[in-house]
C-alpha cells in the first residue's frame, strides 16, 4: 500500500500524535488503532493519556512512530514498544517539545522572574550589539 | 445526544382463560427508559395481540458494550419507509458500540434519505468478525492491511490577523 | 423638610440635600438653648353662667384632636455589624505588592502589616522607589508571589491608622483665603522630622533584607506594566 507520497507524517498505527484539547491536551499518545476518517483509539500508557477513542481534528501528527507496532495492540503491549523504541525520550528531546517547555517555562514564571529574564536578555543585547561593532570595524 | 441500548420485558396481563401470559423480550435502541418503553409496546402491538393498556413491563435493563474499547465493524439491517414505500436495507458501520453503530445509522439515514427516527426499524445488529464477510466498499477500505493516510490540508490557528509567513497546510 | 418620609426609613431628600439645607456647611451648630421656664399644665377658668359651677381647671395646651389610627411602622434597627477585613492569603508580611491605583500607580513595595481598618500597611522602601510608609487598600493592589525574607521584623505598634490621618485643623475662614493671608502664597509646610526617622527606621530593616537577594532593588526600583499582548489574568505573579 505504501506508495510514494509528498507526504511524511500519516494516520497510521503506532504514529505518535500530540492532544490539542481535552483533559490530556499538551500530551503525546501513540495511534493504537484506526476506526476511520476522522477518529481513532488512541494510547498513552507511559505519558497518562487512557485508552480512548480521538478525533483528528483534535490532535496533531508528530513525525515520530512507534515501528513495527501491531494493529489493536493492548496497553501493555503499546507500553512495551514505546519504551523500546524510546518514544518519549525522543520527543522530549526534539525541538518541538523543547519549545512547547520553553514557552510553558515562560508562562508560569512569577513576576520577579520574568523581571530578571529581561534584564539577562538587556545585558545579551548589550554583548551581542559591541561584538558586532567590535568585529565590523 | 448519544442512544443507550435496552432490555425490555414486557407481557399480557394475567386473565381467567390465561393465567401465565407469555412474556416478551425485546432489545432496543432508545434516548431513554421511556422512549424505550414506549418502542417495545409500539413494537409488541404490531407483533402480538397485547397492548399497553392490557399488558404490564417487567423490566428495563440497559445493556452495556462488553469491550467499549475495541473497534468492531457492524452490520445492520433495517426497514425503513421513504416517502414513496417500504424498503429493507442493510448498511455496515464500524464503531466502538453498538448503540454508537445505531446512533450513527440514524445520523446516515437523516443526511442521506432525509429519514426521521419514527420512519426507520432497527431489524438486527450484527458484529461482522470476519473480514471477508464485509460487504460494503467503505468499511473494507479501512481494514486493509498497513492502512495510512495523511491529514491534507490542515489550518491551523493564527495567532493574529496578520502573520509574515503563510501557514503550512500539511 | 428632610424628615418627611416618603416611605419610612426613606426621607424625601437625599443626604447632601439636607446638608445644602440645613447650611451645615456653616459649620456644625453647638451650644445649647437656654431654659424655658415651666408652663403650668393647667389654668383655672371663669365660667359664666350660674349652673356651670362658677370655675373650672381646663390644660394650657389642648390635646391634640388627631389621634393616629393605625402604628406608623419604624424601620427596623439593623443588627449587622461589619466584619473585620479579611487578608488575602497570598499577602503576608514581606510580600512584594504590585500597586494599582494612587499616586504611585504601578510600584513595587513591600507588604509590612493590615492596620486595623483593614488597610495595608506598605513602604517601598523610599530609597528604593520613592513610596513612603504608606496605607493602601488591598484591592488596589496585585500580590506577587516574590517575598522578602523580613525575619522576626515586626511593625511597630505606633503605625496605626491615627499615625496617618491628617491633624484637624479648625477652619474659620475658606482655604483661598488662608492660603494667602499675607498677601503671598503660604510656605509649604515641612514634613515632621519624627515621620523621616520612622521612615528610615523600618526602611533600614527591609533594605538589609531586600540586599540579600540579587536584582531585588532592580526589581522594586522598575514599575510594573503591561505590554501588547499581555492580560493580567493571563499572568502568574
Amino acid at each position: 500500500m505504501p506508495l510514494d507520497s509528498n507526504f511524511t507524517r500519516f494516520v497510521e498505527v503506532g504514529r505518535v500524535v500530540l492532544l490539542k484539547t481535552g483533559p490530556y491536551a499538551g500530551h503525546i499518545a501513540v495511534i493504537a488503532e484506526i476506526i476511520d476518517h476522522n477518529r481513532a483509539i488512541i494510547d498513552g500508557p507511559t505519558t497518562g493519556v487512557p485508552r480512548q477513542a480521538f478525533p483528528y481534528r483534535h490532535l496533531t501528527l508528530t513525525s515520530l512512530a512507534v515501528p513495527k507496532l501491531p494493529r489493536s495492540a493492548g496497553s501493555g503491549t503499546v507500553k512495551k514498544y514505546v519504551e523500546e523504541a524510546g518514544t518519549v525520550a525522543k520527543w522530549e528531546s526534539s525541538a518541538w517539545a523543547k519549545r512547547r517547555a520553553a514557552a510553558e517555562k515562560r508562562r508560569t514564571l512569577s513576576d520577579f522572574e520574568r523581571f530578571q529574564v529581561m534584564i539577562h536578555k538587556k545585558s545579551r543585547r548589550d554583548k551581542v550589539r559591541k561584538a558586532v561593532k567590535a568585529a565590523k570595524a | 445526544m448519544g442512544l443507550t441500548e435496552y432490555q425490555v420485558v414486557g407481557r399480557h396481563l394475567p386473565t381467567e382463560n390465561e393465567p401465565n401470559p407469555k412474556i416478551y423480550r425485546m432489545r432496543i435502541f432508545a434516548p431513554n427508559e421511556v422512549v424505550a418503553k414506549s418502542r417495545f409496546w409500539y413494537f409488541l402491538r404490531q407483533l402480538k395481540k397485547v397492548k399497553k393498556a392490557n399488558g404490564e413491563i417487567i423490566g428495563v435493563n440497559v445493556i452495556h458494550e462488553k469491550r467499549p474499547l475495541k473497534v468492531k465493524n457492524f452490520g445492520i439491517w433495517i426497514r425503513y419507509d421513504s416517502r414513496s414505500g417500504t424498503h429493507n436495507m442493510y448498511k455496515e458501520f464500524r464503531e466502538l458500540t453498538r448503540a454508537d453503530a445505531v446512533k450513527s445509522l440514524y445520523q446516515d439515514m437523516a443526511a442521506r434519505h432525509r429519514a426521521r427516527f419514527r420512519s426507520i426499524h432497527i431489524l438486527r445488529v450484527v458484529e461482522v468478525e470476519k473480514t471477508e464477510d464485509i460487504r460494503r466498499p467503505y468499511i473494507k477500505q479501512l481494514l486493509e492491511p498497513g492502512l495510512r493516510f495523511p491529514l491534507p490540508h490542515r489550518v491551523g490557528k493564527a495567532r493574529s490577523t496578520f502573520v509574515a509567513h503563510r501557514p503550512s497546510t500539511f | 423638610m428632610a424628615r418627611k418620609e416618603l416611605v419610612p426609613g426613606i426621607g424625601r431628600l437625599s443626604r447632601s440635600q439636607v446638608y445644602a439645607r440645613r447650611q451645615l456647611y456653616k459649620g456644625k451648630k453647638t451650644g445649647t438653648a437656654p431654659a424655658k421656664p415651666e408652663a403650668a399644665p393647667t389654668k383655672e377658668v371663669q365660667v359664666k353662667g350660674s349652673k356651670n359651677g362658677g370655675s373650672r381647671l381646663v390644660p394650657t395646651s389642648k390635646a391634640p384632636r388627631y389621634y393616629p389610627a393605625e402604628d406608623v411602622p419604624k424601620p427596623k434597627q439593623s443588627r449587622k455589624t461589619a466584619k473585620p477585613t479579611k487578608l488575602r492569603d497570598s499577602i503576608t508580611p514581606g510580600t512584594v505588592l504590585i500597586l494599582l491605583a494612587g499616586r504611585f500607580r504601578g510600584k513595587r513595595v513591600v507588604f509590612l502589616k493590615q492596620l486595623e481598618s483593614g488597610l495595608l500597611l506598605v513602604t517601598g522602601p523610599y530609597k528604593v522607589n520613592g513610596v513612603p510608609l504608606r496605607r493602601v487598600n488591598q484591592a488596589y493592589v496585585i500580590a506577587t508571589s516574590t517575598k522578602i525574607e523580613l525575619g522576626d521584623f515586626k511593625a511597630d505598634v505606633k503605625y496605626n491608622d491615627s499615625y496617618f490621618s491628617k491633624s484637624e485643623k479648625k477652619r474659620t475662614r475658606s482655604a483661598e483665603d488662608e492660603f494667602f493671608e499675607d498677601g503671598k502664597p503660604k510656605e509649604k509646610e515641612s514634613f515632621p522630622e519624627s515621620k523621616v526617622a520612622d521612615q528610615r527606621e523600618v526602611d533600614k530593616v527591609v533594605l538589609a533584607a531586600v540586599k540579600k537577594t540579587e536584582y531585588l532593588a532592580k526589581y522594586l526600583k522598575a514599575s510594573w506594566g503591561l505590554s501588547k499582548g499581555e492580560y493580567p489574568h493571563q499572568l502568574v505573579f
